[in-house]
């Protein structure tokens, strides 16, 4: 059996003194899409973090295909295949499109420009006809569109994904989860964070749910029940 | 009259809109909750209404008198104060200290004569901070950082107070006690705005809430109405069905 | 015609260095958030460098060139970026423009070690003299065109780097977001490192080429990063194509103003401060900066002594003073008491850097002003000349700060060097003032106290200081110096508190001026004799350098800072001429101290040696824990501000 994607062991991480990780142990196998979801805080966004070098775990391991991780430069683990989309904002806002799409063959020398550009349009035809427009001056959801790009273009061993859906009308959200569905169907192994839960589960092979700075649930998601709760608090 | 209303305020960085055409109001002895999903500009928001970002349109007023103009010390002056989501504590001064300077910076705009050294010691009793007084504020935890902050407000003696996020760093008793303190100041007529992720708190305390989506005014009701309106629950949930059925597409 | 088209080639010759010089400025700041003030610096060491390989090793010019701008200069700014700016926080303006100006400090320290300026140098123009065009009679030389030739060639290289090349447009994403250029995987630091790379070739380019059309001279060279800052200061430092235009506007004015104006009297010097006057013209006409949160750098609480603890401290001092001073003799005497001097007037840097936050590198200025309005007002040594200086200083300091509210902090800090070099060309070096020759000030004569000997004056000048410190920190106390620590941690905060930031940075301007010009005054009554020299506005550096050392909050780093310059020149004396300007080196290499010790030298030794008491011992070890979480807090805080805000 060969090593699952991705693989943490109890990674403790957080800001200075105040961590969020505590412990958090997580498996994500080759080829399955993974959602993580849970309560603003949880610690969703850090775990992330942890994963592609932004934050250095204090403790645990972080293994990505097999191989440990733990502290490298954001950098390096990009080279070790991972492509991590961040929430929000993940182009560059003054760079036209064209550029962010330069950007992306920064450590894929065999990509070039104009098969980047390709494959991209062919996903987003819309993105085309912005190709000189600075980034910052598209919609949410081109933005999110152009983001996704990396994802597309490098054929990552794992990509992260952090709340795609933010923010973005429910169109584009829906067009954002056809190419992730896509992209898992084609083979890839995909770690992807959710507040909007019900969507992220539509196309996930296992729900993780994260609460106070542990995975509290790890399970497929038919057997996840009542995740409104945790959000709206209507339980509480 | 309300004592803040914001008519139609658009704001924009290079070609994102990050607020577009926002009206809202808040009332004296009210606590009016602001949510909304990271990104949807409350902070802007925020910025707008004391001064620190223009608008593009639209207009800020206090008192039915037009601020939009106005440099944000004069604005300050008309009553208003604030939190920062990310902070802004003077870090080489104590806690004590603080609060003191936003109390000698009220003495040298306000015709009232408190005393200073009196009105210190009560803002930081009030909100717990007494035994942290003599801490330098860059020492502080987060959620004890948001209450210095808040007391430094509370030092200006605002009628109008702008809170950004107070609730976070803070642990679920804390919350609660955070949200009477809140209850307590709406009675004495403060007008709160408070923008906040801990639903709990912002359902606890606010009387009225807004609820802004990427920019846009999505909704406003009252605590019982945004947790049944669906398209809040949209804006947070990603679907109209939020209950998810756990099919797979 | 021929005259017109000869200065319209030499104006835009001379704009196209500077055009050179501040793109490199530019590409330097605007990717690493760093302002290199030793832009300058590295220019005029590569200028020397070049200088070595040409003449003295007779290398051929391209060979020379290649190894100076393609491998030394980008060596230089390599090693400057990995070992210190990467250690910078680019939110500490005052940090990062300190380092900067003790890198320069040291870089002139090796050129007058390894080139001293007592040997004439020429660097033999690229075609020789015979290398020039001829155009309605007008000579130009081809010195003129290549300068004009490789600013159009920077032009261009730069555009199609920045906009068509996979490393240049990640040098302007990088600007947008750090972290998702990491995540594309391209690190951010290797990014940072490349600009300070083609910054030190830039201005090594621009070093070369005014050396070679101009002239090899330290001081000239290393204050071209003044020009080349006016130049960009047209794009805010951040846009090239606004740099060049200011380059280009600079460099004809120039040109027009020798070849058109018969400039006579003080207006002669008109020349040597147009890209001041052209600074100030922008600043004026830039759109104000707003007010924004977000940007505040945390900086460390010192211990500031009570009411009590200052005075004893003070008298403490005037009793060394009397002790020692019977046993201080002939040179030293003199240079004790200017050290002392030099103290009161750095008072003022206290005030302003220390608790304001604000930058000031014009404080020679006002030290000339106090020693000038002295000699005019103070006849017989008039005790009145010390306050019509203070007032004259209060007024002068309030209209400097005028655009202090308009300017980012870096943008003002260097505004006032420009003010501190216009000051001193077209005031203080005018001979009508005090010029160049020796000019008689009267030594302060007290009703019923004589301070014509110098030990007498020397106490005095300690009484001064002890006074005046104790002042100094009465005003820390203070509720205005709570309002100063508050504005400097964080003016958006303060602002939506209520306080007028514009009143509160003018008076804090005006206090800091009066207490510089009072020391200037008091160092004029001491000197006796002075010139515009001993006002030269590159002082005004190094007295801010080395009292940031000794500790820019506390008066003890003011008096360690004036003592410091006043008896540099005895040691100096003891080390061989060919060594001598090492103290430069040094100095610099010294300054650099503050990058681990950011308070300074001074408040690091009296907490050690208040730890020699043994309760205090005990207490710090209680609050130790507390400490420790401190630190790691620090850092917190640093994260959260490195995210972007909730738009």
């Amino acid at each position: 059996m060969t090593a699952p994607a991705l693989e943490l062991i109890d990674v403790h991480a957080g800001y200075g003194s105040i961590e969020v990780l505590h412990g958090v142990n997580l498996v994500v196998p080759v080829g399955s899409l993974v959602t993580l979801l849970g309560p603003n805080g949880a610690g969703k966004t850090t775990t992330l973090a942890a994963i592609d070098g932004r934050v250095a775990p204090t403790a645990g391991c972080v293994h990505i295909a097999g191989r440990h991780v733990n502290g490298s430069p954001t950098q390096r683990v990009a080279r070790a295949g991972v492509c991590s989309i961040p929430e929000g904002r993940g182009v560059f806002p003054n760079l036209t499109v064209d550029e962010n799409l330069l950007m992306v063959t920064q450590l894929h020398d065999d990509l070039t420009t104009s098969m980047v550009r390709e494959r991209t349009f062919a996903r987003f035809p819309q993105l085309a006809r912005r190709r000189h427009l600075l980034a910052g001056s598209l919609s949410g959801g081109e933005q999110q569109m152009l983001a996704m790009a990396r994802a597309i273009v490098t054929d990552p061993a794992l990509l992260l994904v952090d709340e795609p859906s933010m923010g973005l009308a429910p169109v584009i959200v829906a067009a954002i989860y056809d190419v992730l569905g896509q992209l898992t169907a084609e083979g890839m192994t995909v770690l992807l964070v959710e507040q909007f839960a019900h969507k992220a589960l539509s196309i996930a092979d296992f729900a993780a749910v994260m609460s106070n700075g542990r995975i509290s649930v790890f399970c497929e998601p038919a057997d996840l029940e009542d995740v409104a709760g945790a959000y709206l608090g209507v339980t509480a | 009259m309300p004592l803040l209303q914001t008519r139609e305020v658009t704001v924009r960085f290079g070609g994102v809109t990050a607020l577009q055409s926002v009206s809202l109001s808040a009332d004296p002895g009210t606590v009016t909750g602001l949510i909304g999903p990271n990104g949807a500009g409350k902070t802007t928001l925020f910025n707008v209404i004391t001064g620190l970002q223009a608008p593009a349109a639209g207009r800020v007023l206090m008192d039915g008198q037009d601020v939009t103009d106005l440099p944000v010390h004069r604005r300050a002056r008309l009553g208003m104060a604030r939190t920062f989501q990310r902070l802004e504590l003077f870090g080489s001064l104590t806690v004590e200290e603080n609060v003191r300077t936003a109390a000698d910076i009220r003495q040298l705009w306000s015709r009232d004569r408190a005393d200073v050294a009196r009105m210190t010691d009560a803002v930081i009793a009030r909100v717990g901070l007494r035994q942290y007084a003599h801490s330098p504020a860059h020492t502080l935890p987060t959620g004890l950082a948001r209450l210095t902050e808040l007391a430094r407000a509370l030092a200006t003696a605002p009628r109008l107070l702008l809170l950004d996020e107070p609730g976070s760093g803070l642990d679920g008793a804390e919350s609660e006690e955070f949200g009477r303190l809140l209850g307590a100041l709406a009675a004495e007529g403060t007008a709160v705005l408070l923008v906040e992720h801990d639903m709990d708190l912002v359902m606890q305390a606010c009387s009225q809430i807004h609820v802004l989506d990427f920019g846009v005014h999505l909704t406003s009701g009252t605590p019982d109405e945004i947790r049944a309106d669906s398209r809040v629950q949209r804006a947070y949930l990603g679907e109209a069905d939020a209950v998810p059925t756990g099919a797979r597409a | 015609m021929g005259e017109f088209i000869g200065l319209t080639i030499a104006g835009l010759s001379l704009g196209a260095i500077y055009a050179i010089a501040a793109s490199g400025l530019v590409v330097t700041y605007t990717t690493s958030g760093v302002f290199n003030f030793a832009h300058g610096a590295v220019g005029m060491i590569m200028a020397f460098v070049y200088w070595q390989l040409r003449v003295q090793d007779h290398w051929s010019a391209p060979a020379a060139l290649g190894l100076s701008l393609l491998v030394i200069a980008p060596a230089i700014g390599l090693l400057l970026e990995a070992v210190l700016i990467r250690r910078l926080n680019v939110n500490d303006t005052g940090m990062t423009l300190i380092v900067t100006v003790a890198v320069m400090v040291a870089l002139m320290g090796v050129a007058f070690t390894i080139w001293p300026p007592t040997i004439g140098r020429l660097l033999p123009q690229f075609f020789g003299p015979n290398g020039h065009v001829s155009i309605d009679g007008e000579l130009i030389s081809y010195e003129e065109l290549i300068s004009i030739g490789l600013a159009v060639a920077t032009a261009l290289g730069l555009r199609l780097f920045f906009h068509n090349t996979r490393i240049g447009v990640a040098m302007r994403g990088v600007v947008d977001d750090r972290q998702l250029m990491a995540m594309n995987g391209r690190s951010p630091q290797f990014l940072n490192a490349l600009s300070w790379m083609i910054g030190a070739a830039f201005g090594a380019l621009a070093g070369i080429l005014t050396a070679s059309t101009y002239t090899l001279d330290v001081l000239t060279l290393t204050l071209l990063v003044l020009n080349s800052f006016a130049a960009a200061m047209l794009g805010r430092l951040r846009n090239l194509p606004l740099t060049f235009l200011g380059a280009i506007v600079l460099g004809l004015a120039n040109a027009y103003m020798t070849g058109y104006l018969r400039l006579t009297g003080w207006l002669v010097e008109l020349r040597p401060v147009l890209p001041t006057l052209f600074l100030f013209i922008v600043l004026v006409a830039l759109p104000a900066v707003r007010l924004r949160a977000g940007t505040a750098a945390v900086s460390k609480a010192i211990r500031v002594p009570g009411a009590r603890a200052s005075l004893v401290n003070g008298a403490v001092l005037v009793a060394v003073a009397a002790i020692a001073a019977p046993f201080i003799h002939g040179i030293a005497l003199g240079n004790v008491n200017e050290g002392a001097a030099l103290g009161i007037g750095a008072l003022s840097i206290v005030l302003l850097s220390g608790y304001g936050g604000q930058m000031s590198l014009a404080q020679y200025a006002f030290f000339g002003l106090g020693a000038w309005l002295f000699g005019e007002t103070g006849h017989g040594g008039n005790p009145l000349g010390l306050l019509a200086a203070a007032g004259a200083g209060a007024v002068l300091g309030a209209l400097v700060a005028l655009p202090a509210l308009r300017l980012r902090r870096l943008e003002f800090a260097l505004s006032t060097l420009a003010f501190g070099t216009l000051a001193w060309y077209m005031f203080l070096s005018q001979p009508q003032i005090i010029g160049l020759g020796d000019v008689n000030i009267p030594r302060l004569h007290l009703p019923g106290l004589s301070l014509q000997n110098d030990r007498v004056n020397l106490v005095f000048l300690a009484v001064v200081f002890a006074l005046l410190s104790a002042g100094v920190l009465a005003i820390r106390r203070s509720r205005y110096g709570r309002i100063l620590i508050a504005a400097r941690d964080s003016e958006a905060a303060c602002a939506t508190l209520g306080l007028n930031l514009r009143l509160t940075k003018i008076l804090l301007f005006a206090l800091a001026s009066a207490i510089a010009t009072f020391g200037g005054a008091i160092y004029g009554s001491t000197q006796l004799i002075v010139t515009s020299n001993d006002f030269q506005y590159v002082s005004s550096l190094f007295i801010v350098l080395i009292v940031y050392v000794w500790g820019i909050s506390t008066p003890g780093g003011a008096l360690a800072g004036g003592m410091s310059l006043a008896l540099a020149p005895l040691v100096e004396a003891h080390v061989p001429a060919r060594f001598q300007a090492l103290t430069y080196f040094f100095t610099g290499l010294g300054a650099l101290t503050i990058l681990t010790h950011p308070e300074g030298v001074i408040p690091l030794i009296t907490e050690r040696l208040r730890l020699l008491n043994p309760l205090a011992a005990y207490r710090s070890r209680q609050t130790r824990q507390v400490r420790v979480a401190n630190e790691q807090l620090l850092t917190t805080v640093e994260v959260r501000r490195a995210t972007p805000a909730d738009a």
